[in-house]
């Protein structure tokens, strides 16, 4: 545990407020003209998935909590819980589909992710700030009233819906970034 | 549809946003000016960190030289020497402002000076900007650029959403109560506008209507700046236009008071002195520009990375910057 300025605090970092765990979803810093700055964080409880959005002077003092990371498989979802194995104890771990929120959408059976412990709970996953996913479902490219070009919707393989551009096919390789959702790129392989 | 599809449409759509705007303002016979980026030095303001570097002659002797946070000390030296109204689309660089999905350490600006105009001309200035970008927009929100701003007082705007009048209480010890009764943690040291902004920050600027643009107008005098204070009131000729809650603009009635400027230069500097991360040189001659001949003028300054966001439907910078 360590105390941190508010205006140290990054993205998927983990902090203590008024005694639960909770991880930073959103850090926006705010120059209000003069004066001091502030950050406006936005954090989701770790124990209830509830959001809480706080607004600190960056200098106020927060409270940073040393978690542990353990490489485990993703196993299954069994439609509220998700389930992981630890890759070196075989111990398992559930997060609930509260707290993983959108992240869920890049989980595939079998694969290796960061969970996330602390005294002895389990809290979240991490997840790299891109991940790679191969898209299963393609509909045909509609012309519609976009700012400029086309785009259209695809589906990947976890069931999440993405925009992209048209040329994008079914079977390739496309970049999604975690917290956006957003299409980055295609991935030729 | 929202958005883009891809970064080289962003781009295109970039350059469409800056024919309009320099159009706009061609048309209206300003003049547009093209600032140094590069200064050896600035306007103090207590809350903008700045980017330092070195200009060297040949035997290495240096000098410190900053990147402008914005083109303002510029533009009003060449108010003074008689430009008449002016804009600038400007690279600005703020240090220590760290990226996040409405701020990018470098980012561009319209900046605009209106002669002869006052803080509230310029809303009708901007509005008829806002409509020549409209058909720009995609029709999801192209009526954030047609309907007529919600014009909100910063007064009403404190009743509204954190249920007191700012306009009767706005001393530390009233703001402190305030802050109590409100439930939102402060601190012994915190100041008169920290804790302004902490209730600010906290309840008016979230709760700000989103559906359409909305201008917060007349700002309280006790925040320095260089907006030209309202006699007799506790307010001064500012406003600030958000978007989406997003801020998106700034514009003030100019303060051209000699002694009121010297007096804000010299409250800032030291604050600078005593607070910077970044200490930087300040331009002592600033004060003496403005003389008797110098123009009633308003200023509005615009961040176009944000514009261009709420023009396409985008919501995070890093979608509107080919680099970001």
């Amino acid at each position: 545990m360590g105390v941190i300025k508010a205006g140290s605090i990054d993205n998927s970092m983990f902090i203590e407020e008024k005694g639960d765990p909770y991880s930073v979803v959103e850090r926006e810093f705010v120059n209000p003209g003069k004066g001091s700055s502030f950050v406006r964080l936005k954090l989701k409880n770790l124990k209830t998935g509830a959001v809480l959005k706080v607004t600190h002077k960056a200098q106020d003092n927060m409270e940073q909590i040393d978690v542990e990371d353990v490489a485990s498989q993703y196993l299954y979802t069994d439609g509220e819980s998700f389930h992981f194995m630890s890759n070196d104890t075989f111990d398992q771990y559930e997060v609930s589909e509260a707290v993983l929120g959108d992240k869920k959408y890049f989980l595939i059976e079998g694969n290796t992710y960061k969970v996330v412990k602390w005294n002895g709970e389990t809290l979240d996953i991490k997840l790299p700030p891109k991940m790679d996913l191969i898209v299963t479902e393609a509909e045909e490219a509609v012309k519609g009233d976009t700012v400029t070009g086309a785009t259209k919707f695809v589906v990947v393989e976890t069931g999440l819906k993405v925009k992209v551009p048209i040329f994008i096919k079914e079977g390739e390789k496309i970049r999604i970034n975690v917290d956006t959702l957003e299409y980055q790129e295609r991935i030729n392989s | 549809m929202k958005g883009f599809a891809d970064s080289w449409e962003a781009a295109r759509f970039r350059s469409r946003v800056y024919r309009v705007i320099r159009d706009f303002f061609l048309d209206r016979g300003f003049l547009e000016a093209e600032t140094p980026l590069l200064s050896p030095d600035l306007i103090p303001e207590s809350a903008i960190e700045v980017f330092k570097t070195e200009k060297m002659d040949l035997s290495g002797r240096k000098e410190d030289y900053y990147l402008v946070p914005s083109p303002e000390i510029w533009m009003k030296k060449l108010l003074s020497r008689g430009s008449g109204s002016l804009f600038q689309i400007s690279k600005c660089f703020r240090n220590s402002e760290q990226s996040g999905r409405i701020h990018s350490n470098e980012f561009s600006m319209l900046e605009w000076y209106a002669v002869d105009r006052d803080y509230r001309d310029n809303i009708t200035l901007t509005a008829e900007l806002f409509q020549e970008l409209s058909p720009l927009a995609p029709l999801e929100t192209r009526r954030l650029f047609t309907d007529p701003f919600l014009i909100l007082t910063m007064d009403e705007a404190f009743l509204r959403y954190a249920g007191f009048s700012l306009g009767e209480k706005n001393s530390s010890e009233e703001l402190r109560r305030e802050l109590n009764r409100l439930g939102i943690p402060h601190d012994e040291s915190d100041d008169r506008e920290t804790l302004f902004n902490r209730i600010f920050l906290s309840l008016v600027e979230p709760s700000l209507p989103r559906e359409r643009a909305v201008i917060l107008i007349d700002y309280p005098a006790f925040v320095p700046t260089l907006a030209r204070s309202v006699e007799g009131t506790p307010w001064c000729e500012r406003w600030e236009m958000y978007i989406g809650g997003v801020e998106l603009s700034n514009c003030f009635s100019e303060e051209t008071d000699r002694e009121k400027v010297t007096a804000y230069y010299d409250g800032e500097g030291e604050e600078k002195r005593k607070n910077a991360l970044v200490p930087h040189r300040t331009d002592r001659s600033f004060p003496a520009l403005f003389h008797r001949g110098y123009p009633r003028v308003s200023g509005n300054a615009m961040g176009l990375d944000r514009l261009i966001m709420a023009l396409s439907g985008e919501e995070y910078i890093d979608r509107v910057l080919l680099f970001p």
